[in-house]
């Protein structure tokens, strides 16, 4: 499903009456400007945009979306609901659920005498399709936007590979659909109720369609700013499983049960991969509780129920194999995105990514060795010898590129004493040969 | 050559042309601008091209697909006295097996299009990648092998600058009237065969190529395009094009490198036997590259992989090492580097399964010497067992060698069919399958064979109570399962 990403800043021309709980909220929600670094094109470049938050506390923690803020953004700025703009930090960031969390310059704040209001989340397990949800936020730049809308569907689901800024998104967690209006600069923004609790974040819509947007439940959202606050980062287990709809079987096999959820892939090498599981198989449990995944909505949380699980902890999986049913154990790995560390090495004009042991598993590479080229730039040492986007780096000087450090270290060389580089590169497990020149 | 005529229909056209798989490099030609017309002052060229139109002849065939029957006509060049007929490498799509080719026929260019001769396919060369046929008895005796016209032993190459001509042939509406083209050679390369380019076109893609004195020269091959830049009101900043003439070439094969190959027809219609080493991926350096590893005038090529059971890999040849000669003799440095690639191909193309192949290799700084015994190729998917089941419009084909190559699958792991054709609005499209992809498992049963795999699909296919069946398919490297609703 391929989606848009809205940024989304609701300005507050609220209509008639509108309760004290929502009059907080507006003072909570913030416009966020934001300067990221970008290596796509073989340089560092900065790009600039615009989204929304929410302030959640008076230590100043704001919740917006991974796509809003991340590790890439080198400036945020915060525009309160008194048009007083302040500094910001990230805390920490999950793609996986689109959502960052900033920590306002406290001491800033405290210099220059600014004062904020914090809103208060609901429940959004109580929300129920029809509801009437209010958006808040910045579309287009245009702070202190509200739109109305209903809870078209309290249990969306989607996954996206690629979807905050390439990064994998939508495995864990469902969506709240809704048809209030939400246009790019929104996403950060909160979904609330009458009373002006937040029920969701804004995320995104659909390229083309009309009052077609979804956020991010703030039952989700709870568990994620807890942990992002405690730890900078999310972990997750990762297991090797690609999970279907037990749909597609049950009548063609005539199955008996009708719980349980499809296992439709399985990564070779993967924790699933060693303990003999097999695409076809149905699951059936995990350490004993029931899996039901008959339908696409019900697939985030069983996935969310393996990402949960410790990292090393063994877990007991019930698998039907045809007629047979067996409980394997495996010891869970941390999930990893396919997106590795990004660097740019500005005397060759090449910016790299590290090959992920998931990009690695995606594109049946023997091993994680590598450097994937984001970009070469025209003129530049690298661009010259032919290397391109999508080239894997897999050796310099006949060394093995095991990890960023070791190309680091060949490019340091290299600044201090210019002299011919040979580069081995692969593309569709195509080697090739390449000399890098001062 | 302009006309306000239509042309000729050139369906088996294809603007990479391949060979057996491989693509050949397709070069872009510098623009070559013709100042003067050139005038050809043959001693009696009437008399010269009444005797050598006689070695070329017009070809149509049908390739019969799931879908219907697609007619192709391509240009013959007469090979010899028993009627055996040369194609062109790109006649024919690589995923086409030759029972799909029907109905050959034959025409004498010029006479009325109704009348031909039959002919029957013999199968496609791998080393010049030219198809075969044979045409019926009753015409032989009207053509004349080109080698008939070949230049006298002794004779040099074309020098640049001097005049060529050769034929070329009209649509079938105009009954394959063939025609005079001529051009001045503008330059001789290797690639790695000997290569002419002209400065103007000088006969259809392969139809022969003779001199002043009506010597064969060689035979015109297609693919090569010119760069031009196109200009238009959306686009007033000029776009880099490269247009490829379907109809006439430029570029011709030298003699010295095809009349070999006129005797190279096959021994069966899959070409068989084909030498095999084993040696995939390889890619050529650029000189920078050359001479940092000490290669001094000379080229060199990158093995990516070495293939699972291959005379490469019982010889010991290994991922990373660069083959630098073939018996003791330097991989010659060829412009584009990429040829040195086709010249080491060749190296392989022109031996036979159980002949020796040494070779040198360049491992790390070390120079070691290897020798292989090439075997016979692993069955190709042209030469797979298929099977096309009507109602579900899907053809499946045997899992042969170059499905794990692709797919990197170890032979151990390679059971189950390949889904070669899926047809539009059926059932197994609408269940999300395409083609390649690798099915596994019907019903939640593996399918280890191809013969098992057509029995459970015939079942399918033939029972009309079915409403649907679950299939396990592979694709990219990660599996699903499908459902396909028959009802």
């Amino acid at each position: 499903m391929r989606l848009l990403c809205l940024l989304l800043a609701l300005p507050l021309v609220a209509s008639a009456a509108v309760s004290r709980g929502f009059t907080r909220l507006q003072d909570a929600v913030v416009r966020i400007d934001v300067r990221d670094v970008s290596i796509e094109s073989g340089v560092k470049r900065f790009t600039a945009g615009v989204g929304s938050g929410v302030i959640l506390s008076d230590d100043g923690l704001i919740l917006t979306n991974a796509h809003v803020a991340s590790p890439r953004s080198v400036e945020l700025s915060i525009t309160l609901a008194s048009l007083e703009s302040v500094g910001a930090k990230l805390v920490g960031w999950d793609h996986w659920t689109d959502l960052a969390l900033l920590r306002l310059d406290l001491a800033e704040v405290k210099r220059r005498g600014l004062k904020f209001a914090h809103a208060d989340l609901g429940d959004s397990d109580d929300l129920f399709p029809g509801e009437s949800v209010y958006a808040v936020g910045t579309p287009f730049g245009l702070a202190r936007t509200v739109t109305h809308g209903i809870i078209s569907n309290n249990r969306r689901f989607f996954e996206d590979d690629t979807g905050v800024d390439g990064y994998e998104t939508g495995a864990f967690n469902n969506w709240l659909q809704t048809d209030a209006a939400i246009n790019p600069g929104n996403s950060g923004g909160p979904l609330v109720t009458d009373d002006g609790r937040v029920v969701g974040i804004n995320a995104r819509g659909y390229i083309g369609a009309n009052e077609l947007a979804f956020a991010i439940p703030v039952n989700v959202a709870k568990r994620v700013i807890a942990g992002l606050a405690r730890d900078g980062s999310i972990t997750r287990s990762y297991l090797g499983v690609v999970l279907g709809p037990l749909q597609i079987l049950d009548h063609a096999n005539a199955l008996k049960q009708n719980t349980g959820v499809l296992i439709n892939s399985v990564d070779s090498g993967s924790p699933a991969a060693k303990a003999g599981l097999h695409p076809g198989d149905i699951l059936l449990a995990l350490d004993g509780t029931p899996v039901d995944g008959r339908f696409p909505e019900q697939l985030p949380p069983i996935q969310d129920l393996i990402a949960s699980k410790a990292v090393g902890a063994t877990v007991k999986l019930s698998v039907k194999h045809g007629d047979q049913t067996a409980t394997l154990a495996l010891v869970t790995e941390r999930l990893e995105s396919r997106l590795g560390e990004e660097w740019d090495f500005e005397k060759w004009g090449l910016t790299v990514r590290k090959v992920s042991r998931a990009f690695a598993r995606d594109h049946q590479l023997t091993d994680d060795i590598g450097l994937i080229v984001m970009g070469a730039q025209t003129g530049f040492p690298a661009a010259v010898a032919g290397l391109g986007r999508g080239d894997i780096i897999t050796t310099i000087n006949h060394e093995p590129i095991v990890s960023l450090e070791v190309a680091r270290k060949a490019y340091d060389a290299f600044v201090g004493m210019p002299a011919p580089v040979l580069i081995e590169a692969q593309q569709e497990h195509q080697l090739s040969l390449h000399i890098l020149k001062p | 050559m302009t006309t306000p005529f239509s042309r000729r229909e050139s369906a088996g056209f294809a603007p990479n042309a391949r060979r057996r798989g491989t693509f050949r490099p397709l070069l872009a030609l510098a623009l070559l601008t013709l100042t003067a017309l050139p005038c050809l002052a043959a001693a009696d060229l009437p008399a010269l091209w009444s005797d050598r139109v006689k070695s070329v002849v017009a070809v149509d065939f049908f390739t019969e697909t799931e879908l219907g029957r697609q007619p192709t006509t391509v240009s013959g060049l007469v090979a010899d006295a028993n009627g055996t007929i040369a194609l062109p490498p790109d006649t024919v799509g690589p995923r086409l097996t030759p029972a799909q080719l029907k109905d050959f026929h034959v025409h004498i260019p010029g006479e009325p299009s109704e009348t031909f001769a039959k002919a029957d396919y013999l199968g496609q060369d791998g080393l010049s990648g030219w198809h075969f046929i044979r045409v019926e008895e009753k015409l032989r005796a009207r053509l004349t092998p080109v080698t008939t016209f070949s230049p006298p032993a002794g004779t040099g190459e074309p020098a640049a600058g001097e005049e060529v001509w050769g034929i070329g042939l009209r649509g079938k509406d105009e009954d394959y009237t063939p025609y005079l083209l001529t051009a001045k050679v503008s330059m001789v390369q290797s690639l790695p065969e000997r290569t002419a380019v002209a400065l103007a076109e000088v006969a259809a893609p392969g139809l022969p190529v003779f001199n002043h004195d009506g010597a064969f020269q060689g035979v015109a091959v297609g693919g090569f395009g010119s760069s031009y830049v196109e200009f238009s009101r959306a686009q007033r900043s000029g776009m880099p094009i490269m247009l490829i003439d379907p109809e006439e070439s430029r570029v011709f094969q030298l003699a010295s490198a095809v009349i070999p190959w006129l005797a190279r027809v096959p021994g069966d219609v899959h070409g068989r036997p084909i030498p095999w080493f084993g040696a995939y991926g390889l890619e050529s350096m650029d000189p920078e590259v050359a001479s940092f590893l000490n290669l001094v005038n000379q080229s060199g090529c990158v093995v990516s992989e070495v293939l699972e059971g291959s005379p490469a890999e019982t010889a010991g040849l290994k991922p990373r090492d660069i083959i630098v000669a073939v018996d003791g003799k330097p991989l010659p440095r060829l412009k584009p580097d990429r040829v040195a690639v086709d010249y080491f191909e060749r190296q392989i193309d022109i031996r036979k399964p159980g002949d020796k192949f040494a070779f040198t290799v360049l491992r790390g700084t070390e120079r070691v010497e290897l020798t292989a015994t090439l075997s016979d190729e692993p069955k190709l998917a042209r030469e797979a067992d298929r099977k096309y089941f009507e109602n579900l419009g899907l053809t499946v084909r045997e899992f042969v060698f170059g499905d794990g190559v692709v797919r990197r699958v170890k032979h151990a792991d390679q059971t189950g069919v390949i889904a070669h054709f899926v047809k539009t609005n059926t059932p197994v499209s609408a269940a999300g399958l395409g083609a390649d992809d690798w099915i596994q498992e019907i019903d939640g049963v593996p399918v280890k064979t191809f013969a098992e795999a057509v029995a459970k699909l015939a079942a399918i296919d033939g029972d009309p109570t079915r409403t649907e069946f679950v299939m396990l398919i592979s694709r990219g490297g990660e599996t699903q399962v499908l459902r396909v609703k028959l009802k």
